[in-house]
């Protein structure tokens, strides 16, 4: 850790200076809607006369929180959805990666394929799978029949509706986890691989003990943005369920869409905002605390 | 950009020539298009099949008296939003706001609009323009769509409503009559239902933001029941929980069981729509507006084959569509030359010229006496009819801002009754109780029924 | 030990390859690879469908322009200037975030701050990625209406910037702490300044970093619907803007939808092509030894 062997005034000139443009915008832009957010979850708004009252609520809004059944089951299933999809997106694309970076040709190939579902726009993607999904006329099911297996109603059946988004969002995102992975192991030095053979370790024993813990910080990153993203999840729940059947795949990004959107309840969808803020925020906090940890073991 | 709906013409001989057909049509119409130049203006409105009607109206209209019309053109889910940012703003955006039934209640409350009134003190509503439910009227004293103690503040573009397609191919195969009750329906759905060829009927009992509600409103407010005792009066003692919502509940119920397909919960208008067109479904109830796919061929598997009747009603009661229309209203934060503008471009739009060459595109008009043009009873018309019959008994699902908040009560529970997880009884019952809550917590004169038993 | 910079990337077998377990390896990427690939090519083909032959899942179907025809030339068609406008967006935000991001990093790793500096900002930029940006837009419209930006790319870009600062933020902070200090320490020995160790020494050897950061900033700025659709009005609108109106209350023009999807990811795929050249194994140890 370099302290800066020049003059002591042009190093922390620079130190600033290097950080400054992106304190700035974040305090222009980002400041003020974070302000909002947390003023309105204490408000009641309603628009009267063309004008709006703000009338002050206090803790009223999240008070109410627990007592919402929408909530409820979309905090189960926004729990479910997070772990299962970001599990299987973070297994999946890191296993890709590592098999693209050791794959003896075709490389650049399997490169551009595996991204490919992150460059279409959530509605489309949404749009097109509940065509494949559709029961009658679905290429799933239409797949399915040549092989000899059932079809099913995978977005109308209670049971199998939230897993049929899980996979949804697996072939969305997993090419996010790959790019990063991808960028992560290309950039590692490849002599400690190299030492680590000659030494007679096998493949996989280099991976665990050698390689993965090099990979640890930008595969903590890579988790937490996901975690993050995949709480935010809409355009493709809104276009394959609506939240149904029933409740099946009401999601917590939802609900605060509806509340404040739909229904125009700013105050109480801001509150339903902050909560799922602090406790995402402690989720991430303590995920990345225990891979630093790890870290700095090494 | 395309979506500029601008003429480039904008010259004396354009002018010259609008005065003289203004002057023409004024002998032969009451409202006469405005001549000179009135201020450019800008209305917001949403991509739709009908937008292709609208927009040729909106040319015609700019040839006509040079007046400049452009339309901010937005995804249907957003058109909601946009429009509120701008008549929240100091200054809005937008001149003419094209608001849905679904948050007329929201802007009518919140106090965005301006009476017409206002605008043209000699503004009067023309009589042959369809009434839909009062929703062109404002009270704000008593604070409900009044047309008794109201006054105007907008004017109807688009006269969207449920009705009864049904595949008439496959009646006369079977001699089957068109239904006039719900329970005639499901008799004429049990009798061609064939699955997996053909479903009885598909019904949107999907939840959503706006699904199963919708599709069964025309059901409890034909059996004479309602949401709410007397809406326009303002009480607003919940019966959503009386005997006749029951029988309403009852046969849509029972019609999805037996006639439907195996999973009705999980279709909402499009698969309805798409049901209908691939020829699987032998009688579905979405919006007319939904019209044009069915003779398409590029769209539809059953071209010619579709029909149209008034939706079926409860014994004793008429047939009651639910509203899913569009109000043209004028906000206050705009510049009164605006206004005006505006204005002059509505009244052209709902006059008799304006909505022939609307519904020319195949739209359904807003005036009754465009309904009796020949062009109107032609077989590629064949819808219009049934339409023209049902407007006017149309009705609001609601009228207040908390509507979203009790459709999403109505979604959740009526789908829950559809897919068995809960009785009909039993869903009626919550949805009273859930109901009554939001409206007692919201400050309404409210109270409820007893439980059904 | 052989200078890896002597092999480039492409078809040339790395030096970490599997020789005998290389036919499971093949076998897996390539089942991947199609089950990837499948749900795209059924996006691809739907572009050509009549929305009749999309909603019965025809395998075989005879090809039509028509979605085409809607998205690109109909009346109320604009999507050449909705890509041009996506063009400008993505493009400026992708390059203002590399160029805030990357020094940001760089200062936050290697210039002695106090260890709740970084910890503070990075904190920030993962709670305020958290937000729905929903709820954003409502200050942000009045903010930008009050300067009388509101048509303008400025908001947009604006907006977009700090929506994906955070991610630009963490990706670089974790390339740039892989760069060996004594590299550093060695140039400033030398008498570098503070941007020629920039320009010199970090971004060469944080390319992986930079390109994943560029690619991944500059999809989601291309994506990103629902700023846009609130922050711009015709002049200024976006590809999923113009996609999104095909997503109608009645009908969901899929086949248009699709249509415009195809030849949105064009650029995207461009630009990986582009920056492909640069995630490549070995450049950074080269310079090591």
């Amino acid at each position: 850790m370099g302290r800066g062997a020049s003059s002591n005034g042009s190093a922390i000139g620079w130190r600033a200076a290097t950080l400054a443009p992106a304190v700035a915008v974040y305090a222009l832009l980002a400041l003020l809607p974070i302000v909002n957010l947390l003023t309105m979850s204490v408000h009641d708004i309603r628009w009267d006369q063309g004008v709006a009252q703000w009338t002050f609520v206090g803790i009223k809004h999240f008070v109410a929180l627990p007592a919402d059944p929408l909530l409820r089951a979309g905090a189960a299933n926004t729990l479910v959805f997070a772990v299962a999809a970001v599990a299987l997106e973070m297994a999946i694309g890191l296993a890709l990666a590592v098999l693209v970076s050791r794959a003896p040709f075709g490389r650049v190939a399997y490169r551009a394929i595996f991204i490919l579902p992150i460059l279409i726009p959530g509605i489309v993607i949404g749009a097109i799978w509940k065509l494949m999904y559709h029961p009658d006329f679905g290429v799933i099911n239409q797949l399915a029949g040549l092989v000899g297996m059932t079809g099913h109603d995978w977005l109308g059946d209670s049971k199998l509706a939230l897993a049929s988004v899980i996979v949804v969002d697996v072939w969305h995102w997993t090419p996010f986890v790959f790019l990063l992975m991808l960028a992560a192991i290309e950039s590692l030095p490849t002599d400690v691989d190299e030492a680590a053979q000659i030494d007679g370790a096998g493949a996989w024993q280099t991976f665990r003990y050698v390689t993965f813990p090099m990979l640890l910080p930008a595969f903590a990153v890579t988790l937490a943005f996901r975690l993050i993203v995949s709480f935010k999840v809409f355009d493709e729940v809104y276009l394959l369920t609506g939240g149904g059947p029933g409740t099946a795949t009401e999601v917590v990004s939802f609900s605060i869409y509806r509340r404040f959107f739909t229904e125009d309840r700013m105050g109480y969808g801001s509150a339903i905002s902050v909560v799922t803020l602090f406790v995402l925020a402690l989720v991430i906090v303590l995920l990345l605390g225990a891979a630093r940890r790890r870290d700095f073991q090494r | 950009m395309a979506s500029r709906f601008r003429s480039t013409q904008a010259s004396w001989r354009g002018a010259l020539v609008g005065l003289g057909v203004s002057l023409a049509l004024a002998a032969s119409a009451p409202v006469a298009a405005q001549t000179g130049k009135l201020a450019p203006i800008t209305i917001v409105i949403n991509q739709s099949p009908w937008l292709a009607g609208f927009s040729r109206a909106v040319e015609a209209y700019e040839k006509e008296t040079g007046n400049k019309v452009a339309l901010d053109v937005n995804p249907f889910a957003g058109s909601a939003e946009k429009q509120r940012n701008s008549v929240r703003a100091k200054d809005g955006q937008f001149d003419i706001l094209a608001m849905n039934s679904a948050w007329l209640a929201e802007f009518y409350h919140g106090g965005f609009l301006t009476p017409l009134g206002e605008i043209d003190p000699a503004y009067k509503v023309d009589p042959q323009v369809i009434n839909y439910d009062d929703t062109a009227y404002w009270d704000p004293k008593t604070r409900t769509n009044n047309s008794k103690t109201g006054v105007p503040y907008g004017i109807p573009i688009n006269g969207n409503i449920g009705v009864l397609y049904y595949r008439a191919d496959l009646y006369e195969k079977a001699g089957l009559k068109v239904p006039q009750t719900w329970d005639d329906l499901a008799e004429n759905a049990a009798k061609l239902h064939g699955p997996p060829n053909v479903y009885g009927i598909a019904q949107r009992a999907a939840r959503s933001a706006s699904d199963i509600s919708y599709d069964w409103m025309p059901y409890l407010h034909s059996y004479n029941g309602g949401i709410f005792r007397d809406e326009k009066a303002g009480d607003f003692t919940v019966t959503i929980n009386s005997p006749e919502a029951r029988k309403a509940l009852d046969v849509y119920v029972r019609m999805a069981k037996s006639s439907g397909p195996p999973n009705p919960g999980s279709y909402g208008q499009a698969q309805v729509i798409t049901a209908l067109v691939t020829g699987k479904a032998a009688h579905a109830t979405p919006v007319i507006a939904a019209w044009p796919q069915m003779d398409d061929p590029t769209k539809s598997a059953v071209v010619g084959k579709v029909n149209v009747a008034p939706l079926p009603h409860g014994p004793g009661g008429k047939s009651t569509p639910t509203l899913g229309h569009f109000i043209g209203a004028i906000p206050k934060n705009i510049p009164k030359e605006r206004q005006v503008a505006a204005l002059a471009f509505l009244r052209w739009f709902s006059s008799l010229e304006g909505q022939t060459v609307y519904a020319k595109t195949g739209q359904p008009p807003i005036r009754r006496d465009v309904y009796d043009l020949p062009f109107m009873k032609t077989p590629e018309f064949r819808w219009a009819q049934a339409v023209a019959e049902s407007s006017p008994n149309a009705r609001m699902m609601y009228t207040v801002p908390e509507g979203p908040q009790i459709v999403a009560i109505l979604e959740l529970r009526l789908n829950q009754a559809v897919i068995g997880e809960k009785s009909t009884v039993d869903a009626l019952n919550t949805m009273a109780a859930e109901i009554h809550d939001l409206m007692q917590k919201a400050g309404y004169k409210t109270g409820r029924l007893p439980d059904l038993k | 030990m052989l200078p890896d910079a002597v092999i480039s990337s492409g078809d040339l077998m790395p030096p970490g390859a599997l020789r005998n377990g290389s036919f499971a390896l093949n076998a897996c990427l390539v089942l991947a690879a199609i089950a990837v690939i499948l749900p795209i090519v059924w996006i691809a083909l739907a572009a050509f469908k009549t929305q009749i032959a999309l909603l019965r899942g025809d395998f075989v179907f005879t090809p039509y322009l028509g979605n085409f025809h809607e998205l690109l030339f109909a009346k109320t068609a604009d999507y050449f200037a909705h890509f041009r406008n996506s063009l400008i967006v993505a493009t400026a935000t992708t390059l203002i975030v590399l160029a805030i991001a990357t020094p940001a990093a760089f200062s936050m790793v290697r210039m002695g701050w106090p260890r709740w500096v970084p910890a503070a900002l990075l904190l920030f930029s993962l709670v305020f990625h958290m937000i729905p940006p929903i709820t954003l837009v409502g200050p942000w419209y009045v903010m930008f209406r009050s300067l009388g930006w509101d048509d303008t790319f400025g908001t947009l870009i604006a907006t977009h910037v700090v929506l994906n600062l955070p991610i630009g933020l963490a990706i670089m902070t974790v390339f740039v702490r892989d760069i060996p200090p004594d590299l550093l320490e060695a140039a400033k020995i030398d008498g570098c300044t503070t941007p020629q160790l920039l320009l010199r020494i970090v971004v060469p050897l944080a390319r992986p970093g930079l390109a994943a950061a560029g690619i991944l900033v500059f999809i989601f700025s291309w994506n990103e619907f629902a700023v846009a659709l609130n922050l711009t009005a015709r002049h200024s609108a976006t590809v999923p803007v113009a996609i999104a109106k095909f997503a109608q209350e009645y009908e969901i023009k899929n086949g248009v939808m699709a249509a415009g999807a195809v030849l949105s990811a064009v650029p995207a795929i461009l630009l990986l092509l582009f920056a492909q050249r640069h995630i490549v194994k070995g450049l950074t140890a080269g310079s090591v030894r």
